[in-house]
């Protein structure tokens, strides 16, 4: 990787300008920069087993529509849109079996509106990565963000996981900002129920 | 001084981490949270859920599909073959 005359690297944009203009090592260097990312992305969009084909659709999309890149937008923003793109086009390819919702772990509550729960049990969500062995969890994290619904799985993965700002987000998938905002909420109070109940306690 | 419910409160805590609610809101919704053990277990738990889901699902590229990813995308563009790297 570390060059001897390290020359000043290339930004992506760059990059995209030199692949938009037929530089095929331009379009492997960015692939190279960006893949692991897009991976992880991926994996949590459609789950390990249907990631490298959605990464694979990622980037053969990004070089087809390297021409149509804007230059005063971010490459990464740009990137993420089309992987999330492609992640959505092939869930909704796959006649996946229907999966039981995360509805019944949203918060309960009582007829004042108080937390139905004691402190404790409300709180052991955050004890889910102490109280569970590390593979269960991750094999249940990959599970849970399966069921959630489509549209807030990818605002909670790009948002929470991805750590983009809601403004980013909000660019990314076209919507606006209070919108995110809702999606994300949403999907943390399910998968923190989740956690929970994982933990052994509904809250 | 105006209250709020445990639900109110889960419903605007989004916002409020956000820095979208309106001041008055903002207060009404510290002051309960202050006196409210429940809120404050709870605020803890969906505080860490991002984190927790995040180190969970941090999946590393295995080495084979980063080759096979460059010879895919390589064989799609239609360049001249190559010598492996």
């Amino acid at each position: 990787m570390a060059r001897m005359t390290a020359p000043e690297e290339a930004t992506d944009e760059a990059l995209v300008l030199r692949a938009a203009l037929g530089d095929n090592d331009a379009f492997d260097e960015i692939t190279i920069r960006y893949q692991a990312r897009v991976y992880r992305l991926a994996c949590r969009l459609v789950g390990h087993d249907d990631a490298p084909d959605v990464v694979q659709e990622g980037f053969l999309s990004v070089y087809r529509n390297l021409a149509s890149f804007r230059q005063e937008s971010r490459f990464g923003t740009w990137l993420y849109r089309i992987v999330t793109n492609a992640a959505l086009m092939h869930r909704r390819a796959r006649a996946r079996r229907p999966v039981e919702s995360l509805d019944a772990f949203l918060p309960e509550f009582d007829a004042t509106g108080s937390h139905s729960h004691t402190p404790p049990e409300l709180q052991v969500a955050a004890r889910a990565d102490e109280l569970l062995d590390r593979q269960v969890l991750a094999a249940e994290a990959t599970a849970a963000l399966d069921r959630l619904p489509d549209l807030y799985r990818s605002a909670f993965v790009l948002r929470d996981l991805e750590e983009l700002s809601t403004a980013e987000v909000a660019d990314v998938l076209g919507v606006e900002p209070a919108t995110v905002r809702q999606r994300v909420h949403r999907a943390r109070l399910m998968l923190r129920g989740y956690l929970g109940a994982l933990a052994g306690v509904r809250s | 001084m105006t209250e709020v419910s445990c639900e109110t409160g889960v419903e605007l805590l989004m916002d409020y981490l956000e820095g979208v609610v309106p001041d008055d809101m903002r207060s009404i919704l510290e002051s309960h949270v202050t006196g409210c053990p429940k809120c404050a277990a709870f605020i803890a738990s969906y505080l860490a859920t991002p984190r927790i889901l995040r180190e969970a699902t941090a999946a590393t590229m295995p080495p084979e599909l980063q080759q096979s990813l460059l010879a895919f995308l390589r064989a799609h563009r239609g360049d001249l073959p190559r010598k492996p790297d």
